[in-house]
């Protein structure tokens, strides 16, 4: 009896240094950058290691004092909570139909929308430039946010859907015979019952939008719709050559809002990223 | 309140048939149970009653109206799912008002019909919870309490009790018959569940392969079944039926010599006598061999008696014990005899 009980003390001990040494090799490359942000550019570009740096605020200063990072904020936000409103408006009645409605063809649809995303960028990358210098709006974040929606929308579409396939058609029955229309059952009835399945796909098409970098290098520029991906690429081609720590810092403000959201959410996350993996 | 009638309904999806010439005129209040095994067609009769599946064929028609075209929610049918699909997001408040809310019911009339509802199946006190927080029979008369709230045409229940445990099953039937005789409102109920069906009904109808069997009080279909597949169906256990020869009015089969049988037919059919019309033991037995199983229950025994490749089910008394493989005769009340065609396995006498 001891013995079992020592055993399994001894198995719950390996079991965290498992988890802790994976936790920790994942967390490395954000420390060390986090590190390569809070030390003085002369420490960074050393070829000797440094065991023990010197902390400074430098980069941070600089970064607000010498680049406009409140505008790159602003318009990377926009950009992105902009372009989710828009994949939301229209992938969410769009699933409803993949998911609810018979109809010849209903398949192959779904399977278009989803090959959108198939497609490499760079192929779409010069149409989309006479595009918006056509519609005259090359270099705005109104741009950015009809990019970044374009770029989501299957994913987004395709997460919402598989969430709604799990709701029992009888709830949609019930519904009906209690008088309700479609536009009711799904404003009252689906929507709330896929609450999470939202919020996954919108944190999902965040993180794909934050990332996203070529088509904002090719829209955006002048600082008037740059965003922080694009941002990081200013600090290693002006005068003061690689600018590492800015680099670093701008790179972990980037990080922090969508790791918080990822940590409120992990539950629900874990579920749209493996949607397909049970159910088509 | 509703009268409703289906006239030649059918239901084919591509080469399949759900349901085939389906006749049926229920009477206003009339409580009419659609009973059957399960891919029977039952559930979708009931479907298209309420709107949800477009018959291929036929007409339905509720106070004589054509309904064929009207859509689900302007038909004024509430209907109880199996899975009871209570709103999830809403509270047991917010589900039974919505149907209210749908119709356009005033504001101000809702909350009394909801607290109404609610008391009815003894809901009061839950009315702030929400679904997840019920146990399955609270659930089950939450549902209820939104099919009864707006004072439909129809009832139509599918399987409403079947998640339920005995026990529960057996109180929320007195229940919805009780709600169903006060409120007066035409109900129709599938199930596949006998005993439902004969407690409930005014009127069963027996659905097999998309197909109605028979229609009739549930005496009239346990008493005066009018083939073998309602005959093997109602009753548990359900009716033995044995193959044979009958030759001026005796029927013979291996193990079993039954005489007297007022029938003119001759040739091979299919003899049926219920398990209680069975007595064990007596002079000039009728069946004859070996038991293949006991089984007491407390209030009544349960013996098999195997005749040739057959077994017999028979009712005995709750003292009643044999070892296996004793030999063992039985007589059957000959005026609870059913003979059936061989062949169509209809009734013939």
């Amino acid at each position: 009896m001891a013995l079992a009980r020592r055993s399994r003390g001894e198995s719950l001990i390996v079991r965290y240094l498992i988890l802790g040494a994976w936790a920790a090799v994942c967390l490395a490359p954000t420390l060390w950058f986090l590190s390569i942000g809070l030390r003085p550019r002369v420490e960074i570009i050393t070829p000797q290691p440094i065991y023990w740096p010197t902390w400074s605020l430098d980069a941070w200063r600089q970064l607000w004092e010498q680049w406009p990072m409140a505008k790159y904020l602003r318009n990377s936000m926009l950009a992105i909570v902009g372009s989710v409103a828009i994949d939301l408006v229209l992938a969410i009645p769009a699933a409803f139909s993949l998911s609810r409605y018979t109809y010849r063809g209903r398949d192959d649809i779904g399977f278009y929308i989803l090959s959108t995303r198939m497609m490499a960028p760079a192929i779409v990358a010069i149409p989309i430039f006479f595009l918006f210098k056509n519609l005259q709006l090359l270099d705005t974040v109104w741009a950015l946010m009809i990019v970044f929606a374009a770029i989501n929308l299957s994913v987004v579409t395709w997460i919402i859907r598989s969430y709604m396939l799990d709701i029992p058609k009888e709830l949609e029955d019930a519904a009906r015979t209690d008088g309700a229309s479609d536009l009711r059952i799904l404003w009252e009835i689906i929507i709330p019952a896929i609450l999470p399945g939202i919020i996954t796909a919108s944190v999902i098409a965040m993180i794909f939008a934050i990332n996203e970098f070529l088509f904002t290098l090719l829209i955006a520029s002048t600082p008037n719709a740059y965003t922080l991906s694009v941002a990081l690429a200013n600090f290693t081609a002006g005068t003061d050559g690689v600018i590492y720590n800015s680099i670093a810092l701008v790179a972990f403000i980037a990080f922090i809002p969508i790791f918080l959201v990822v940590i409120a959410i992990q539950k629900h996350l874990s579920r749209g990223l493996t949607m397909g993996a049970v159910k088509g | 309140m509703a009268r409703i009638e289906l006239s030649r309904i059918q239901k084919r999806w591509g080469a399949f048939w759900g349901v085939r010439d389906v006749n049926v005129e229920i009477a206003d209040e009339e409580f009419v149970v659609l009973l059957g095994p399960s891919g029977c067609g039952k559930t979708t009769t009931m479907r298209m009653i309420a709107g949800l599946e477009e018959p291929s064929e036929g007409e339905i028609r509720m106070n004589g109206e054509l309904m064929n075209d009207i859509d689900a929610r302007d038909r004024d049918v509430a209907m109880v799912f199996q899975g009871y699909a209570l709103y999830p997001n809403m509270t047991v408040y917010e589900n039974i008002r919505f149907p209210l809310r749908m119709r356009g019911v005033p504001a101000a009339d809702q909350n009394a019909q909801v607290l109404n509802a609610a008391a009815l199946v003894e809901l009061t006190d839950y009315l702030d919870r929400k679904p997840s927080a019920l146990s399955g029979g609270q659930r089950q008369r939450a549902a209820l309490a939104r099919a009864i709230v707006r004072k439909p045409q129809a009832f139509l229940m599918d399987e409403p009790l079947s998640n339920l445990d005995a026990k529960l099953r057996q109180a929320m039937r007195v229940q919805i018959k009780h709600i169903q005789r006060e409120l007066k409102i035409t109900t129709v109920y599938v199930t596949h569940d006998q005993i439902e069906a004969m407690t409930l009904a005014d009127r069963i109808v027996i659905m097999e392969g998309g197909a109605i069997q028979q229609i009739g009080t549930p005496d009239e279909i346990y008493n005066d079944p009018s083939n073998t597949f309602v005959a093997g169906f109602i009753g548990s256990p359900p009716m033995n039926l044995v193959n044979g020869a009958l030759e001026r009015g005796i029927f013979v089969a291996q193990g079993i010599r039954v005489e007297d049988i007022d029938s003119t037919h001759s040739g091979q059919v299919i003899l049926g006598f219920r398990p209680e019309d069975c007595s064990i033991g007596g002079s000039a037995p009728q069946v004859t061999g070996e038991v293949f199983g006991v089984e007491p229950t407390g209030d009544i025994t349960y013996l098999s008696l195997r005749t040739g490749d057959v077994l017999i089910e028979v009712k005995a008394d709750r003292d009643y014990r044999a070892e296996l493989g004793a030999a063992e005769s039985v007589r059957i009340d000959s005026k609870r005899l059913f003979l059936f065609d061989a062949t169509s396995g209809e009734r013939l006498n």
